[in-house]
C-alpha cells in the first residue's frame, strides 16, 4: 500500500511539474492544484494504518492515527484557498493583459518597456 | 506573559480590519495603531524571554505531547520583534502616503499574523500552516498597485513559492512518518536516532523550500521580478519581513531540529552562500536602477547568513541572527528610501548603503564583522570571497547613490515629506544600532544559545 502510495504521489508530483512548465497560465495553476494534492498524500502515506475512526472509537482494536487525517484536512483547505487565489491572479491578468499565454505576456512587456524608454527618450 | 499574546492581537485587528476600507484616513491609523500594540507586546515578550528563558503555552489546556505547542524563545522572540518593527515603518510610510486599496490593512495585519505564528510556534505542521498564511497575504500584496507589471510579478512570485512550501509540506510529511510527532521539542530528540538515509531527504526538501523563500542563488530567479515591480512599500515589507521566515527556517529546522544533518551539508550551504554572494554582487553591479540593484543585493547578502550558518557552532550561529536581523532592517531602509528624493532621504539612502557595504558606523559593520570572525574559521579562500562580496556591495550601493541623490534634485513632494521622515527614523536606528551594539549583540548570543551547540 505504502508502495502504491509512494508512486501516485510521484506521478502526482511529475504531472504538476510539467504542467508547470508549460507557458499557459491555466496549466500552470492546474499544475499546482496537482502538486498540492500530491503534498496532501504524502501527510496521508506518513501514518498509514488500519483501525477505528478515533473519533469515536466503538469496541476493541487499535484506533486510527487522527493526527493524519487532521492535517490532510489542513492541508486540503489550504489548497482550494490557494487555488482560488491562483485562479483570481489569473483572471485579473487575463482582464488587464488580454491574454493568459506567458510568451505573450512577456512580450507585451517588452513592448511597453520600450515605449517608455522612447518617452523619456523624446522628454 | 503567555507567547501568543501578539499573535492574538494581530489576528483580531486583521479580522476587524477586513470589514473596513483602509483607504480611508481613519483605518489606516487604526492600521498603525494595531501594529504598534502587536510590537509593543512582542518587545515585552522578548524581555520576558530573555530575563527567565522560553516560555511555552499549549493549546486548548491538553498535555504537552498532544496539543499543539506554542513556545517563545530569544531566537522567535527576535525575529517577530524586528519583522513587526519592520512592517510597521513600511506601513506607517504608506499610510502617510495614503493607502491605495480597500484590503491594504488587512492583508498587512494577516502576514504580522503568520509571521508572529510561524516564530512563536513548536509545532512543525503549525509552522507550515503560518507560513502560508504569511504567505498568500505576501502574494495579495505584491499585487497592490494593481498594475499589469505588479499582477505578472505577483502570479511568478505565488507559483514559485507555493512551488516551495508544498515541497516543505512533505518534509513534513516525511518528518511525521520517521518520528511519530510533530512537536519540535520531540522532534529534535527523536530525530537523531533515526537512520541519516532517511533524514538526508527530508531535510533536502525542507531546505529546497527555505533557499527558494530567501531567494537564494540557484532558487532566485523569481526575486528580481518581483521586489522591483512591487511598490516600495511593499518591497520593504517583502525583503525585510518575509525574507525573515527563510533565515529562520533555516536557524530552526537547520540548527535546531536536524543539527546533525546540517553538519553534514556544511560545505553545500558555504559553496550556496558565497556563489551567491558573488553572484548577487555582481548582477547588482551591472544594473542602474535602485529597485533592481536592491532586488540583486537582497540574493547576495543572504549568502553571508548561509555562509555564517554553515560555520556553526556559537560564534557562526550568532552571526547569522545577527545578519539576518540587521539586513531585515538595511533592505527596509533602503527600499523605502528608493523612491523618495530630497537631502534626509538622501541620507537615511547613505547610512543604508554603509550598513550594506559593512562600514561603520552602521549596524552592517557590526554584522559583517561577526560574520568574517565566523568565516575565519573556514580559511583564506572564504574568508577572501566574503570580503570581495563586501567591495562588491560597496561599489553597487555607491553606483546608486551616485546615480540617484547626486543629480539635479527632484521636487519634494509634500507626502513625500512624511514618508522621507519615516525613512530617516529607521535610518536613526540602524546608525544607533552600530554606535551602540552591545544590546543587539547581547540578544543575538542569547539567541544563538537556544540552538543545539550554540551556547557558548
Amino acid at each position: 500500500m505504502t508502495l502504491i502510495l509512494a508512486v501516485t504521489v510521484g506521478a502526482l508530483f511529475g504531472s504538476g511539474a510539467y504542467l508547470m512548465l508549460k507557458p499557459d497560465l491555466l496549466r500552470i495553476v492546474a499544475g499546482l492544484v496537482l502538486v498540492s494534492n500530491a503534498a496532501i498524500l504524502a501527510l496521508l502515506a506518513a501514518a498509514l494504518d488500519r483501525g477505528r475512526a478515533p473519533i469515536l472509537p466503538l469496541g476493541d482494536g487499535p484506533v486510527s492515527d487522527p493526527v493524519v487525517q487532521a492535517l490532510a484536512l489542513t492541508g486540503i483547505v489550504i489548497g482550494l484557498a490557494v487555488a482560488a487565489l491562483l485562479f483570481v491572479l489569473a483572471y485579473q491578468v487575463y482582464r488587464t493583459s488580454e491574454t493568459i499565454d506567458l510568451d505573450e505576456l512577456s512580450r507585451l512587456e517588452t513592448r511597453r518597456e520600450q515605449e517608455l524608454e522612447q518617452e523619456e527618450v523624446s522628454v | 506573559m503567555t507567547p501568543v499574546l501578539p499573535l492574538l492581537i494581530a489576528w483580531v485587528a486583521a479580522v476587524v480590519l477586513a470589514f473596513l476600507d483602509s483607504r480611508r484616513r481613519w483605518v489606516g491609523c487604526l492600521t498603525v495603531a494595531a501594529l504598534a500594540t502587536v510590537l509593543g507586546s512582542s518587545i515585552v515578550l522578548l524581555f520576558e524571554v530573555l530575563a527567565r528563558g522560553p516560555q511555552t503555552t499549549v493549546a486548548g489546556g491538553w498535555p504537552f505531547g498532544i496539543g499543539i505547542v506554542f513556545s517563545a524563545d530569544a531566537l522567535g522572540a527576535t525575529f517577530v520583534v524586528v519583522s513587526v518593527a519592520v512592517v510597521l515603518a513600511a506601513v506607517l510610510f504608506e499610510v502617510l502616503q495614503g493607502a491605495r486599496s480597500r484590503t491594504f490593512g488587512a492583508l498587512v495585519l494577516f502576514l504580522v499574523t503568520g509571521l508572529c505564528g510561524l516564530f512563536l510556534t513548536g509545532d512543525v505542521f503549525n509552522f507550515y500552516v503560518f507560513f502560508e498564511l504569511a504567505m498568500i497575504a505576501a502574494y495579495s500584496l505584491t499585487t497592490y498597485g494593481g498594475s499589469a507589471r505588479q499582477l505578472r510579478a505577483g502570479l511568478v512570485f505565488a507559483v514559485v513559492n507555493l512551488l516551495g512550501s508544498f515541497i516543505f509540506l512533505i518534509g513534513v510529511a516525511g518528518i511525521y512518518r520517521v518520528t511519530g510527532t510533530l512537536t519540535m521539542e520531540l522532534v529534535s530528540e527523536r530525530i537523531a536516532e533515526v537512520d541519516p538515509a532517511a533524514t538526508v531527504p527530508i531535510a533536502v526538501s525542507l531546505l529546497v523550500a527555505f533557499l527558494v523563500k530567501l531567494g537564494l542563488f540557484p532558487f532566485h530567479f523569481w526575486l528580481p521580478t518581483v521586489y522591483a515591480s512591487a511598490r516600495p512599500a511593499v518591497a520593504a515589507i517583502l525583503g525585510g519581513a518575509l525574507a525573515n521566515i527563510g533565515a529562520y527556517g533555516l536557524l530552526r529546522f537547520g540548527a535546531d531540529i536536524l543539527p546533525e544533518v546540517l553538519r553534514l551539508g556544511a560545505p553545500v550551504l558555504l559553496v550556496l552562500g558565497t556563489v551567491s554572494l558573488l553572484y548577487g554582487g555582481l548582477q547588482a553591479v551591472s544594473r542602474r536602477s535602485a529597485p533592481e540593484v536592491l532586488a540583486y543585493s537582497s540574493i547576495g547578502q543572504v549568502g553571508y547568513v548561509l555562509v555564517a550558518l554553515a560555520v556553526g557552532g556559537p560564534v557562526g550561529y550568532a552571526a547569522a541572527i545577527l545578519y539576518a536581523v540587521v539586513n531585515s532592517l538595511n533592505k527596509a531602509l533602503l527600499f523605502l528610501a528608493s523612491e523618495l528624493r530630497g537631502w534626509l532621504v538622501g541620507l537615511a539612502f547613505a547610512v543604508g548603503a554603509l550598513s550594506v557595504a559593512g562600514l561603520p558606523p552602521a549596524a552592517g559593520f557590526l554584522a559583517k564583522l561577526e560574520v568574517l570572525r565566523a568565516g575565519v574559521e573556514q580559511g583564506a579562500l572564504v574568508l577572501v570571497l566574503l570580503v570581495l562580496g563586501s567591495a562588491l556591495s560597496f561599489v553597487y550601493m555607491f553606483q546608486i547613490y551616485q546615480h540617484d541623490f547626486w543629480r539635479e534634485e527632484r521636487s519634494v513632494r509634500a507626502e513625500g515629506r512624511a514618508g522621507g521622515a519615516v525613512t530617516a527614523s529607521v535610518a536613526l536606528v540602524v546608525l544607533a544600532l552600530g554606535l551602540w551594539p552591545e544590546p543587539l549583540l547581547a540578544v543575538s548570543r542569547d539567541a544563538a544559545a537556544v540552538l543545539a551547540g550554540g551556547a557558548e
